[in-house]
């Protein structure tokens, strides 16, 4: 099982990029609702992909991808927001984020990315 | 009818429904106006009407003057958008539109209706995604300039809104580089929260 981290503070934002997943996508999902959390999972292993919301208290989406940079960055990282400016898409892709994708996230939006960087058969 | 409240699940989904709405319409904004908006987290809160204008105070900061506009909006849910910004910050927004606005040999007509489109895109863009996401399709009234150099207690004057308890959302949108701030207030009463707690409620049984 593929370990994957969603990481979001609104409970609502978490339930609907769960569904969005796959429903077969063999993964074990663990949740952050912040983004310490997010990076300590990742320190557990627990991040092969992870799903990141950029405007998040205590550390942001940003300042996660920022930390991430400083360690081996063995991690595939989609940043999930409502930000929709090419900007931020640039700011994140820059920071090492391999893909930006829109809420809400839809399957449709979801499928081609996992597909890209073989996460998903 | 209970007193207005919103359990922590509902607040949660409100202001994340609001998050996406402000992201719409920062969009918009941003292809408007050839500049990157700065986002806000939202605020949702509900009020004593009496104590609107100390609240808005308290969120925004501002203790100038403003310049308000305002857009009624209506479904099952219904209430009022109020777009308020520094009065002094108008000429920044214009300065920004080189055309067809300053071209105007009237400025003031051209920095009143910069106003008024800005004002009218966030608020049905903003209102219109957040109704949408909850199952609603609002109808708007025209937008309304209600002053240019008003204090935030004229704009929550005690006779403008009939209701005791009102729900209130404000996200905001900086201009990068600038100091223009628009704040988006939507206010909605009693009846309304119950409305909206439903609708809330339904979203998330459906995931």
């Amino acid at each position: 099982m593929l370990p994957i981290v969603i990481a979001d503070d609104s409970l609502l934002a978490r339930k609907l990029l769960t569904k969005a997943l796959p429903p077969d996508w063999d993964v074990d999902v663990s949740y952050a609702t912040n983004g310490r959390e997010a990076l300590a999972l990742y320190r557990e292993g627990k991040a092969s992909v992870m799903f990141l919301d950029l405007t998040m208290p205590d550390m942001t989406g940003y300042d996660v991808l920022e930390a991430l940079r400083h360690e081996e960055l063995n991690s595939f990282v989609i940043v999930v927001s409502a930000d929709v400016q090419p900007l931020a898409r640039a700011r994140v892709r820059e920071l090492g984020a391999i893909a930006f994708i829109a809420k809400p996230v839809t399957p449709e939006a979801l499928l081609p990315i996992l597909k890209e960087y073989g996460l998903y058969a | 009818m209970p007193e207005p409240a919103f359990t922590e699940d509902q607040r949660d989904a409100l202001q994340e429904i609001a998050n996406l709405a402000m992201g719409q319409a920062a969009t918009r904004l941003a292809r408007l106006l050839e500049s990157f908006i700065e986002l806000s987290v939202p605020r949702v809160r509900v009020v004593d009407v009496s104590d609107a204008a100390r609240t808005l105070r308290e969120m925004t900061g501002i203790d100038e003057t403003v310049s308000a506009v305002r857009q009624g909006f209506r479904s099952d849910i219904k209430g009022e958008a109020l777009v308020i910004c520094r009065s002094d910050s108008i000429a920044q927004l214009c300065a920004l539109v080189s055309d067809p606005y300053s071209r105007s040999s009237y400025e003031a007509i051209g920095e009143r209706e910069l106003m008024l489109d800005v004002a009218n895109l966030l608020a049905s863009a903003c209102v219109s995604s957040i109704l949408d996401q909850l199952g609603r399709t609002p109808v708007f009234s025209a937008p309304g300039v209600l002053g240019e150099a008003l204090t935030l207690d004229d704009v929550f004057q005690p006779g403008m809104l009939q209701w005791r308890k009102a729900l209130l959302v404000e996200v905001n949108f900086a201009l990068e580089t600038t100091s223009f701030r628009a704040h988006l207030v939507m206010l909605m009463a009693e009846e309304s929260i119950h409305h909206m707690n439903e609708a809330l409620d339904a979203l998330l049984s459906s995931l």
